[in-house]
């Protein structure tokens, strides 16, 4: 299972996409095919796990909280 | 209306003290403090006006204050007329509180002018409106041709890595082009408010937002 997250680098949302990133690596580690971390612009803040966007700034406001992406993650890797 | 003493003001960072403490992009600032041209015009306009002190949110990791800081810096150095000082927008939450864009935004970079009494005179907001709107525009025209980019509004992950690449690089390459434009914007702006024509400037102020505060 293959985790983007794609992170407005203009913006600085460097400290969530690391913790986000941190918490995934901690609490799935090889489990996770890899995690893809991918500096765009635009107030970006979306995060897929496999085909699924499971948050994005633009439709969901704001960042996601870390339990609701391992929910996510969980549910993919069943 | 925000209020501000001269003890306060004094905290902040000097124009070069805050290039000085960036730990990124400092490159990138000093190429567009380098690139700004003020016209003549408007430079015999600042050097007429008042002196004003002018407080600055900023933080060396967004692009606004990367495009639009030097914009001022420039301006300050030119004209001789402006004495600036720099507040990192985290560490200093009072200031950011009076400036919130539309009453709820951190958005940064924010000048905020004083006079020698300590009267705001004006405020200006991340960005002129009119570059917002343009950006958007050949954003949008950039997507229209290139159809191999998508929907503009579409998540770029999804996008092979070698388009995606392009497309940053044709961002890139929008922006860049619009920024003599910007510049011309965001001096114009600021020259509105030191000569007492505009309270507002870079990102509109919705009413209720902060002209209730004002």
């Amino acid at each position: 299972m293959k985790v983007r997250i794609t992170y407005c680098a203009e913006c600085g949302y460097e400290p969530q996409t690391l913790e986000l990133a941190g918490a995934l690596m901690r609490e799935f580690g090889e489990r996770l095919a890899s995690i893809e971390i991918i500096p765009w612009e635009d107030g970006t803040f979306d995060v897929r796990v496999g085909d699924e966007l499971v948050h994005s700034m633009a439709r969901d406001g704001g960042f996601p909280e870390v339990a609701a992406v391992s929910a996510a993650v969980r549910r993919a890797i069943g | 209306m925000g209020s501000m003493t001269a003890e306060r003001f004094r905290q902040g960072q000097t124009y070069d003290e805050f290039k000085a403490s960036m730990t990124r992009d400092r490159e990138r600032f000093e190429a567009n403090e380098a690139r700004v041209r003020i016209a003549a015009d408007d430079l015999a306009a600042l050097k007429r006006a008042r002196p004003l002190r002018v407080v600055a949110l900023a933080a060396d990791w967004c692009g606004d204050v990367i495009a639009n800081l030097p914009v001022l810096g420039r301006i300050a150095q030119e004209s001789g007329t402006l004495d600036v000082r720099v507040f990192e927008r985290d560490a200093n939450a009072d200031l950011m509180d009076q400036y919130l864009n539309q009453g709820q935004w951190k958005s940064i970079p924010v000048f905020a002018f004083f006079d020698d009494g300590w009267s705001e005179v004006g405020v200006f907001i991340e960005r002129p409106d009119p570059v917002t709107e343009i950006r958007a525009r050949k954003r949008r025209e950039v997507f229209a041709a290139h159809p191999e980019f998508g929907s503009p509004d579409a998540p770029p992950d999804q996008l092979p890595e070698d388009v995606r690449a392009r497309l940053q690089a044709e961002l890139q390459k929008m922006r860049d082009e619009t920024t003599d434009w910007a510049n011309g914007e965001v001096i114009r702006e600021i020259r509105a408010i030191v000569e007492g024509r505009a309270r507002w400037g870079g990102a509109k102020q919705r009413e209720g937002g902060m002209a209730q505060r004002a």
